[in-house]
């Protein structure tokens, strides 16, 4: 892996502190499969949504807020292409 | 601008991290369903033992994703050529990946047979209801009125019969004793995990053919964005029903 692959959003203190958010710009195709399939948009609350950050083919990213993302790694273990990473802290 | 990662993606050690971003088209199953197959070689360490076999389709995008020995086969003989290889080589794990018209369409005869020979191999039929790489015609899958393009006013059952149903197929042919046959799906991920876990161990334990049919997206040619692809997938589920419909005695254990 080179470490131009690496470049992406970094979104700190989600969970209540407990993790950090990462996605990886060069990877995400933009499909939106994870803002459906978050559990707290499905509660009518806005937590993963569009970013503005653009991904792959110039489509829009998505980004968390942190105040209200759970860190439960929904998105990450949907993801097709890898593209998001939640890092736990130790 | 986006800032430089200190981590690099997480991969399973199954997944060649050489390509970067997949070739497939943006929300397609295929990147789901092989990163689960990935994460399940892993946890059985069968980097050594396993071989890939991807047939022609959307499928044929993932010669190069994964870090096991992989071959590219041609229209529908996925099985014959993974099967050979498990017979030229006893101790292998052949895995087959293929679509559902190259399972139920142009190879349907190669996995009946197989089946019926209880060949030690694992064939994983990804069913997305059309035939996605040249642009979404009907597949033997294609559920009554969805709208391909070869069928613009909606599959018409009278004309073209109901669809095909692979795993009750599959299921009707086996011994029942030693294969493993099964439906799942994309919407619930760590159940599949568990389900490749299970058909990978049948057949490196030696025990017999394990079939996983697995339900599947395609957005792009189904014409639906995020919110109505997992409405559509809803109403696959009813009709194919997910389900395990031939499991061995010494797989209910497995986790």
């Amino acid at each position: 892996m080179t470490a131009t692959q690496n470049k992406g959003i970094k979104v700190e203190g989600c969970g209540k502190g407990r993790a950090n958010w990462h996605l990886f710009t060069e990877l995400c195709k933009g499909c939106g499969l994870c803002i459906t399939k978050c559990p707290i948009n499905a509660k009518g609350e806005k937590c993963l949504q569009w970013s503005k950050e653009v991904g792959l083919y110039s489509t829009p990213a998505v980004q968390p807020d942190p105040e209200k993302c759970i860190a439960c790694g929904t998105c990450e273990l949907l993801c097709p292409d890898s593209a998001i990473r939640i890092e736990r802290n130790k | 601008m986006p800032q430089q990662l200190d981590i690099a993606p997480k991969l399973p050690q199954a997944q060649n991290p050489e390509p970067g971003a997949s070739k497939f088209c943006p929300g397609c199953g295929h990147g789901m369903i092989l990163k689960t197959l990935a994460f399940a070689i892993d946890d059985l360490e069968l980097h050594q033992r396993a071989v890939f076999g991807c047939d022609i389709g959307c499928s044929l995008l993932a010669w190069n994703y994964m870090n096991i020995d992989s071959v590219q086969t041609h229209h529908g003989r996925t099985t014959p050529v993974i099967y050979g290889v498990t017979r030229a080589v006893p101790d292998t794990v052949g895995i087959a990946y293929m679509g559902d018209g190259g399972g139920l369409a142009i190879g349907a005869q190669h996995l009946v047979n197989a089946a019926v020979r209880n060949e030690k191999m694992l064939v994983v039929m990804v069913n997305n209801t059309n035939y996605g790489m040249t642009g979404g015609q009907m597949a033997p899958t294609t559920l009554p009125g969805q709208i391909t393009e070869t069928t613009p006013y909606g599959r018409d059952v009278e004309a073209s019969g109901k669809p095909a149903r692979g795993a009750e197929m599959v299921s009707s042919l086996v011994d029942t004793d030693k294969a493993f046959v099964t439906r799942a799906s994309v919407t619930n991920l760590r159940k599949l995990r568990t389900t490749f876990k299970k058909a990978l161990t049948n057949v490196s334990e030696g025990r017999g053919f394990s079939f996983v049919e697995v339900l599947s997206i395609c957005p792009l040619n189904w014409r639906t964005n995020n919110v109505t692809t997992w409405e559509r997938i809803k109403s696959m589920e009813e009709y194919f029903e997910v389900k395990d419909f031939v499991v061995p005695q010494e797989l209910e254990g497995v986790k």
